[in-house]
């Protein structure tokens, strides 16, 4: 053997010196296996899977104290409640009736008290009635359900153009982060079939009018067992949905939807733009009057406004084509992992800077008992009522922290901001989840801004609330 | 020339272990892949259970239907949450660039990304089943005897993979696989800039839809030792999972049956 051959057969002989020492510290890394992890679990036997449950049953109280203030235009009676006390049972099962038929329900029972509310009376006790339908699934892929039903579209947060089914369904929300406003809404009536292929899906549903409709509902006249279709099925409706994958997992979404003589479109779109950020964009357009136009005409048709009762403010009463929009991208950062969406949001039915003028203009000086101040707050109410911005323009940011700072914790806020005055709301929540069964939790809301904006000229200045929740 | 009478054994030992090597890196990983799962779609029922200071801290159950897209050779996952209580019924999707998550109590599917993927227990039913060999690009590094999880020696290969496309996770894997079985014995994951972030031990090798398999994997947090995941394969069967399955208006539809 060569001096060279030497050297190199010394040379690898000595690597396999330091692979014997590198062996040596890999299994260092065993050191590291928990002792309660140490012994393997016993491994299952190939089996038939056991049917995992969808159902989930919790119980939840509720304090809440908020903090109240004065403002410009006075707010009609009765005013909003300092202090709540709730408790609920939220239940929501499926069952399988044999392979191709199940039933759903999802409902919420809840017990409250409140100061404004009389104790005791069946106020005290409501139950929504969120869903209860039937499923068939005749072939592979196609499904035919039947009975209330939450039927949600939209890719946004903040505000959702394409969720046509959202008017006047939310019910008492705990919270009134988007997100949550989206759990505590009753379904509508209604049959829907659904073709799912693979990489496309097609989706129609038709709620017929089985109810007249009412007047906007506030927290002290909530009926107590009542299924209130009136809020859902007042009119027949209409919808038509669709989408395709065009590649790469890019699958937007086309909608159309009907009711009262009009059509209005949508779509929706969301896609994977890097590691970390999803951009998205949600937009309906159709005929449709101003919001203040549109909700003018529903108090008239169902009350409390005169049928008769002038318009306060400058009468627009002219149908067009209008845009809402909400687009947007989520964010997620590396360490700690924390999710940011930003959206920026758009109704053109709205307010524009003007119709906040004649708003306080009109409101400027009267009593709580005015039929002006009744009618301007009205047509606030009318907007929560069918979940759309009053104002035309608004950008929402929300952030999502799993275990932040601490594991187990997890802190969720957001920010809605007018664009037009600065104004806003915003709202930091906290869970804690002490075990696989309780979770502890708070929120703290905000809404700032001159008196003379959006959000400042609200009557609730902020509030506070504490949970316990236990599941089952 | 003693000292080279002395090296002859151990270079006869190195050529033979050098015609042992004769298998391509790539081709061992791809082996091991199918000891980890196989070709055919199937369900399994994932427990994992999570360690904080030697302590277990939380319990989890997922319901996990994988197939393979042919196009890419690459495991497609349908996530349902089971346990814990205010989780269930929460799912998620995850096909390549497509990751859709479902919360049953919005009823509302969201698009999130690979990081957001990240958060959350679900992740870890992907890296389980995930296609090495299609993600990474293997070389060998040698052969060495490594303890594995039970602490018993176990002669394998130690191979180095780097990413070799965007849907990989990580950016650098250690394999340590068993020569002959090929059974996986350990991986270390590795981030962009080169820290240690998982040390993951495969274990409890049993019969296990049809072959023996790994029904268990140790997870260890590298950038914080103090936690540690098991993930236990259970009830794991066959089961014809149809391609439309695999998108977002699929997973409110999505039955555990």
């Amino acid at each position: 053997m060569t001096a060279r051959g030497l050297i190199l057969t010394l040379g690898i002989a000595l690597s396999r010196v330091a692979l014997a020492d590198q062996k040596g510290d890999e299994n260092k890394d065993l050191d590291l296996i928990p002792p309660a992890a140490q012994a393997p679990s016993a491994p299952s036997a190939d089996a038939s899977i056991a049917a995992a449950p969808t159902r989930k049953i919790y119980l939840e109280n509720a304090t809440t104290q908020s903090w109240l203030r004065g403002g410009i235009v006075a707010v009609p009676p009765p005013p909003p409640s300092e202090w709540q006390e709730r408790l609920l049972l939220d239940v929501r099962d499926q069952w399988r009736l044999g392979r191709d038929v199940s039933l759903t329900y999802s409902g919420r029972l809840n017990a409250r008290a409140q100061d404004g509310l009389d104790f005791p009376s069946h106020e005290n006790v409501t139950n929504d009635l969120r869903e209860a339908y039937a499923s068939w699934e005749p072939h592979e892929g196609t499904f035919v359900d039947i009975g209330r039903i939450n039927l949600k579209s939209g890719v946004a947060l903040g505000f959702n153009p394409t969720d046509f089914f959202k008017t006047r369904a939310v019910v008492e929300p705990v919270s009134v982060d988007p997100v949550v406003l989206r759990e505590d809404r009753l379904g509508t009536l209604m049959l829907r079939a659904q073709r799912i292929w693979a990489g496309a899906s097609l989706t129609a549903a038709y709620a017929p009018a089985v109810a007249s409709g009412s007047p906007i509902y506030t927290d002290s006249n909530l009926h107590s067992f009542d299924p209130m279709f009136d809020r859902t099925n007042a009119q027949d409706r209409f919808l038509l949905k669709g989408s395709v994958d065009l590649g790469a997992g890019f699958t937007p979404e086309w909608l159309a939807y009907h009711d009262n003589g009009r059509t209005r479109w949508g779509a929706n779109l969301a896609q994977s733009i890097s590691q970390s950020v999803v951009a998205y964009a949600e937009w309906s357009g159709g005929p449709r009057l101003s919001l203040i136009d549109d909700a003018l005409r529903f108090g008239r048709a169902n009350g409390p406004l005169p049928p008769a009762a002038p318009g306060v403010l400058p009468d627009q009463a002219r149908q067009g084509f209008r845009n809402e929009l909400a687009a947007g991208a989520s964010y997620t950062t590396d360490q700690p992992k924390i999710t940011f969406n930003l959206e920026l949001n758009y109704n053109q039915a709205g307010f524009s800077g003007a119709d906040w003028n004649n708003w306080f203009q009109a409101g400027r000086g009267t009593t709580s008992r005015s039929p002006i101040a009744g009618q301007l707050w009205y047509i606030r109410n009318y907007a929560a009522d069918q979940q759309e911005p009053v104002s035309r323009s608004t950008v929402f940011l929300r952030a999502d922290w799993v275990d932040a700072f601490v594991p187990k914790l997890e802190l969720t806020g957001f920010v809605d901001t007018d664009l037009q005055d600065g104004s806003g709301r915003a709202q930091l929540t906290a869970d804690y989840y002490l075990s696989d069964r309780w979770t502890v939790g708070g929120l703290v809301l905000v809404d700032f801004g001159a008196r003379h904006s959006d959000f400042g000229s609200l009557p609730l200045a902020g509030s506070v609330l504490f949970k316990v929740v236990r599941y089952f | 020339m003693k000292l080279a009478t002395r090296l002859v054994p151990l270079v006869l030992w190195l050529l033979l272990s050098g015609a042992a090597l004769a298998q391509t890196a790539q081709e061992i990983v791809t082996s091991t892949d199918r000891v980890r799962n196989p070709a055919q779609p199937f369900r399994s029922v994932l427990t994992l259970t999570e360690y904080v200071a030697g302590k277990e801290r939380d319990r989890d159950m997922l319901a996990v239907f994988s197939k393979e897209d042919p196009a890419t050779r690459q495991f497609r996952n349908l996530v349902q949450y089971v346990e814990p209580a205010r989780d269930a019924g929460k799912r998620v999707l995850l096909d390549g660039h497509s990751l859709w998550f479902y919360d049953p109590d919005s009823k509302v599917s969201v698009r999130i990304s690979a990081q957001q993927r990240l958060i959350g227990q679900a992740a870890i039913g992907d890296i389980l089943t995930v296609n090495l060999a299609t993600d990474y690009t293997a070389s060998l590094v040698g052969t060495e005897s490594i303890d594995d999880a039970a602490r018993k020696p176990r002669q394998c290969w130690h191979l180095d993979m780097k990413a070799a496309n965007d849907l990989a996770t990580y950016s650098h894997v250690e394999y340590w696989v068993e020569q002959g079985s090929f059974y996986p014995i350990k991986g270390k994951f590795y981030s962009d800039s080169g820290r240690l972030l998982k040390i993951l031990y495969f274990r409890n090798f049993a019969d296990r839809l049809g072959a023996i398999r790994p029904t268990e994997a140790v997870i260890i947090d590298a950038v914080d030792t103090s936690l540690a995941t098991t993930a236990t394969f259970g009830e794991s069967a066959y089961q014809d999972i149809p391609e439309a399955w695999f998108q977002r208006d699929y997973l409110p539809r999505l039955q555990t049956r």
